[in-house]
C-alpha cells in the first residue's frame, strides 16, 4: 500500500514537473518530426492508447538497449534464417502486418526478448538448446505473443513517466534520440524485472497455438522448457532468464492443463533438424573452440 | 575446465546407469508406459514415480523411453522431466541433460550452465546497455518480407492452419482464429 502512495505521489510530482516544463515549450509540449514527446507522455501514463507507430517507436528505443547489453551474433545466414522462420510464425498472429524483425544475440546466456512494434531477440545460448525447428518456433511463437498482446508496451507505460522526466525530456536533441534516452531507464527496469507472470503463462499457451498454426509440432515450446527445467537454475547463463520468469516446471504444468491431448492431432510438422543444424551449425563450432 | 571435468564425470555416472550415452530423465509422477504413442493404447507396464528413463526419441506429446529394467516404451512428453532425480546417481542432485549428436537433435551436449568466462546477457550488462542504433539499423536490414516467408515456409512443407487459442483450463476459446 505505501508503494502504491509513493508511486502515486510520484505520478502528481511528476505530471506537475511536466506540466511546467511543457508550459515554457511552443504548444506546450516538445514536437519532434513525427512523433509528439508530450503527447507521447500522456499515452504512456495510460491517458490514451498509444498508437501502433508510436508503439514501434517505443520498440525501436527498447531494442537499440536490448542491442547495448550484447550486439548481434555475426553470421548473417543465421539472422536470415530466424527472419524467415520468424516472419512465417508471427504472420500466424492477430499482427501479421507489423514490422517484425528478428535477431540473435551473441550471448551466451539462454534468454530470448520481445520488443513493441515486432522485435524479438533470441541469444546464441538459446539456440544452441534448442534440438529443432519446431523448438524454435515455439519460442518465437511465444515472444510474438508479448508483441502481440502488447505486454511489455503495458508495463513500459505504467511506469515510463517517470522516466522521461527522468532521463530528461528537456534535452531534446532529435526525434530518434530523444525517445530513446527517455526509454533506457525504464527499458532496463522492466526488463531485469520482467513482466508479470500471468502474462508468460499467456505467452506460452498462445505461442503453442502459433507455431501451431504456422504448421509446427506444437510440443516445440513445452519440449524446450523441459529442457529448462532438467537445468540447474543458479549461473550466470540462466540467472536473467528464471529471474524474469515463473519456473520452466511451472509454465509446464500450466501448459498440460491448457494443452492436454487436444494438440495430439497436431504434433509432427516442421520437425526437421536439417535446416535447424544447417542453420546453426558455425554456433556448434565455435562452441567446440 | 570445471563444467568439463563435471560433464565428463555425469557421462562416466550416466554410463554407468544406462550403459550408453543418451538424453535421460525421471517420471513426474506414476504414468503408464505404453506399446504405442497413443492414449488408448496397451500398458506395458506402470512405472513409479521418479522412474529413471533413458530417452529414446521424441514424437510430439510422446516420448520413446527405455526403462532401467530394459523395458521399452511412451509416455508423454510433460509426463518426464529431464535430468536425474535427487536420489539417483548424482551426489549433487543434477547433471545435465546429455543429449545425443546430431542425429534427431542439434543441441550439442556441453549445455550445463557454465558459471564462468561467459558473454552473458546479465542483469549487469542490461544495467550498463547503452542503446547502439547502428546494430538495431543491422537487425533491421536482416528483416524477410512476407513473399520469403511464405516461399521459405512451402519449401520447409509448413502448412498455415486455422486454430483457435485455448483457456488455461483447456477449453478452446472460441471465435475463429482467436
Amino acid at each position: 500500500m505505501n508503494r502504491l502512495r509513493g508511486q502515486a505521489a510520484l505520478m502528481v510530482l511528476a505530471m506537475a514537473l511536466l506540466v511546467t516544463a511543457c508550459a515554457g515549450g511552443k504548444g506546450g509540449s516538445f514536437n519532434m518530426q513525427n512523433i509528439d514527446i508530450g503527447q507521447l507522455a500522456q499515452n504512456l501514463r495510460g491517458l490514451r492508447a498509444v498508437s501502433e507507430s508510436e508503439e514501434i517507436e517505443i520498440g525501436n528505443g527498447v531494442s537499440e538497449t536490448l542491442l547495448g547489453a550484447r550486439p548481434l551474433e555475426k553470421d548473417d545466414e543465421l539472422q536470415h534464417y530466424v527472419n524467415v522462420v520468424g516472419l512465417w510464425v508471427a504472420r500466424q498472429s492477430e499482427r501479421p502486418d507489423l514490422p517484425w524483425h528478428f535477431g540473435v544475440s551473441d550471448s551466451d546466456a539462454i534468454n530470448a526478448f520481445a520488443a513493441p512494434g515486432g522485435n524479438v531477440i533470441i541469444t546464441r545460448g538459446m539456440m544452441r538448446l534448442l534440438r529443432n525447428e519446431s523448438e524454435l518456433a515455439g519460442v518465437i511463437g511465444h515472444e510474438v505473443v508479448h508483441v502481440v498482446n502488447k505486454h511489455h508496451l503495458s508495463a513500459i507505460q505504467k511506469n515510463a513517466f517517470i522516466g522521461l522526466l527522468g532521463q530528461g525530456v528537456s534535452a531534446a536533441s532529435g526525434r530518434n534520440q530523444q525517445l530513446v534516452n527517455a526509454l533506457i531507464g525504464p527499458t532496463k527496469e522492466l526488463y531485469a524485472r520482467g513482466l508479470d507472470k500471468s502474462d508468460e503463462f499467456e505467452a506460452d499457451r498462445m505461442g503453442v497455438v502459433i507455431a501451431a498454426r504456422a504448421g509446427y509440432d506444437p510440443w516445440g515450446l513445452p519440449a524446450s522448457l523441459q529442457t529448462l527445467a532438467g537445468m540447474k537454475p543458479d549461473g550466470s547463463q540462466l540467472a536473467l532468464l528464471f529471474k524474469t520468469h515463473p519456473a520452466p516446471g511451472a509454465r509446464l504444468e500450466k501448459l498440460s492443463l491448457a494443452m492436454g491431448t487436444s494438440f495430439d492431432q497436431l504434433a509432427g510438422g516442421g520437425q526437421s533438424s536439417d535446416r535447424f543444424t544447417r542453420a546453426t551449425q558455425r554456433l556448434k563450432v565455435a562452441d567446440a573452440r | 575446465m570445471k563444467t568439463k571435468l563435471r560433464l565428463a564425470f555425469g557421462v562416466a555416472c550416466l554410463s554407468a546407469t544406462f550403459g550408453s550415452m543418451a538424453e535421460v530423465g525421471y517420471t513426474l509422477r506414476a504414468v503408464d508406459l505404453k506399446a504405442k504413442p497413443y492414449l488408448d493404447a496397451d500398458t506395458v507396464s506402470k512405472l513409479p514415480e521418479k522412474a529413471e528413463l533413458e530417452i529414446v526419441s521424441r514424437n510430439g506429446p510422446w516420448m520413446l523411453v527405455k526403462t532401467k529394467n530394459k523395458q521399452t516404451g511412451y509416455v508423454r512428453l510433460l509426463q518426464v522431466r529431464l535430468g536425474v532425480t535427487a536420489t539417483s546417481a548424482d551426489p549433487g542432485g543434477w547433471l545435465p541433460p546429455v543429449l545425443p549428436e546430431p542425429t534427431g537433435s542439434s543441441r550439442p551436449s556441453t549445455v550445463a550452465t557454465n558459471t564462468t568466462g561467459i558473454r552473458g546477457f546479465t542483469e549487469e550488462d542490461l544495467k550498463a546497455a547503452q542503446p547502439n542504433k547502428a546494430e538495431y539499423e543491422k537487425m533491421k536490414s536482416f528483416a524477410a518480407t512476407p513473399v520469403q516467408a511464405s516461399a521459405f515456409a512451402a519449401q520447409a512443407q509448413l502448412s498455415a492452419r486455422t486454430l483457435a487459442y485455448y483457456a488455461e483450463d483447456g477449453k478452446q476459446i472460441p471465435g475463429g482464429k482467436k
